[in-house]
């Protein structure tokens, strides 16, 4: 399931943590209407700026809570400019945070994001289905115990969901996927 | 035609200071402060000294700016100051009519001294700064927005961090040799020193020079957030970015960055309550 909340009912201008605070009421009542897997999307279009208040409150604060007050919900931001883009990436970077971004149905990470992130991060994207530390470890060429970590990291971010599953031979396995 | 006076005495966020040493007016019964002599008084310089009468102003204590010269007061009127300190202090001579009152908002050059208490008077006067900037100052787009957001999160610090007391912002733009504009912020709280102290991370703080050194750095903030503390950070860092100066003024301590290096240059200053913010910055012509 996938819910949309468009911010340009708010302005092309989004000034100020006040603001900020009654947008993130909204994010946080569509959060809790969806369930593990199911992603809210930040609709930006026809937003041209925001300033460094706004974004930490809305996008910062929400990223921070989302694994721990919405674990496995994914947040998605869509039709950035070339400026507000460069604004989230740097207030997300000081906070050590990262967002996926949805372009033309393709997905990156903004923000504070380690290249190894990004790689992993990107094969979950563009496989078929979930997959596995030891799919990953075999597909990029990474030890199993960094891939692991590399696994939780991204969880732990929201930026991946882990979920309980059986391996070929029957063992109980945890598997990652991004989105759904 | 707002009124300057070249044999006059300026008074600007650089000789703000040295003035002030003069007035010791923090003892005083009935506060006086004394502008005789001065013909112009710039953005940052306005709304420091609407700071200044606010802090100055209690009960049955009512602070007044003395002035020898009618254009002045006539100045002062236009600029939105008159008005702004009414509540708590007076002009001598006082102004019999407001007369420039009704052209308050008429000229996009100028932001007249503008009391900001909340949140909701912020998108206009951005908007109207972002105009400024665009139109007069030939800033890209994108440029215009960095100015606006850093001056949007300067003006929040105003009232932010500060329960019982507000901010003020003037702004105007002028043609000389160079085309430039002058945006002030300033408040009457607590200042840097004891606003941070409240953090337990920056209770050692033991001046205000070095509150000011702190703040500066991404992530200082009242709070132990981390999501705030990036005000001061994105002010210096943008200022340099667009070559404009910027001063930092809180309580007995300024920094002063001329962005041609980057490098603060501190200074002692009289003690003032608050934090005062000036910002030049050239035009892109």
């Amino acid at each position: 399931m996938e819910k949309r909340l468009a911010l340009r009912g708010h302005g092309a201008h989004l000034w100020t943590r006040e603001l900020a605070k009654r947008i993130r009421v909204k994010v946080q009542e569509g959060l809790e209407e969806l369930g593990a897997g199911d992603v809210l999307v930040l609709d930006l279009d026809g937003v041209e700026v925001f300033d460094y208040s706004f974004a930490n409150e809305l996008f910062g604060k929400t990223l921070l809570s989302l694994s721990s007050e919405f674990p496995g919900r994914f947040v998605v931001v869509e039709n950035l400019t070339d400026y507000t883009r460069e604004n989230l990436s740097k207030a997300l970077e000081s906070l050590g945070l990262a967002i996926i971004v949805r372009r033309k149905s393709k997905l990156e990470l903004l923000g504070k994001v380690h290249p190894s992130d990004v790689k992993t991060f990107g094969a979950l994207a563009s496989a078929k289905g979930p997959l596995s530390a030891a799919d990953l470890s075999k597909k990029l060429d990474v030890n199993l115990t960094a891939m692991n970590e590399r696994l939780t990291k991204l969880g732990g971010m929201g930026l991946a969901r882990r979920e309980k599953a059986a391996s070929a031979a029957g063992r109980e396995q945890y598997t990652y996927r991004v989105l759904g | 035609m707002i009124y300057c006076s070249e044999a006059m005495a300026k008074l600007d966020s650089n000789t703000f200071d040295a003035w002030l040493e003069g007035q010791q007016p923090f003892d005083a019964k009935a506060p006086k402060l004394d502008l005789t002599g001065y013909g112009f008084v710039t953005p940052a310089a306005l709304v420091q000294l609407a700071a200044l009468v606010y802090s100055l102003a209690g009960t049955k204590r009512r602070p007044s700016v003395e002035l020898d010269e009618e254009g002045v007061l006539t100045y002062l009127s236009r600029a939105g100051f008159c008005s702004a300190i009414s509540p708590v202090g007076d002009t001598r001579p006082a102004l019999k009519v407001d007369f420039y009152g009704g052209y308050r908002g008429s000229n996009p050059m100028l932001l007249e001294v503008t009391r900001i208490e909340s949140c909701g008077a912020l998108p206009e006067l951005l908007d109207k700064i972002l105009w400024v900037l665009s139109h007069r100052l030939r800033y890209p787009k994108f440029d215009a927005y960095d100015i606006a957001t850093v001056i949007s999160e300067i003006a929040q610090n105003t009232f932010d961090h500060n329960g019982k007391t507000h901010g003020f912002i003037a702004m105007q733009v002028y043609r000389s040799s160079k085309t430039f504009l002058e945006i002030g912020i300033a408040d009457y709280g607590e200042g840097l020193t004891e606003t941070l102290r409240r953090n337990p991370k920056h209770r050692s703080i033991a001046s205000d020079s070095e509150a000011i050194k702190v703040a500066i750095e991404l992530g200082t903030s009242e709070h132990d957030d981390p999501t705030r503390g990036t005000g001061l950070y994105h002010l210096v860092e943008t200022t340099y970015k667009h070559e404009g100066l910027v001063q930092i003024r809180s309580g007995r301590a300024k920094v002063r960055y001329r962005m041609d290096k980057k490098q603060g240059w501190f200074f002692a200053v009289p003690p003032m309550r608050g934090v005062q913010i000036a910002l030049n910055l050239p035009s892109k012509n």
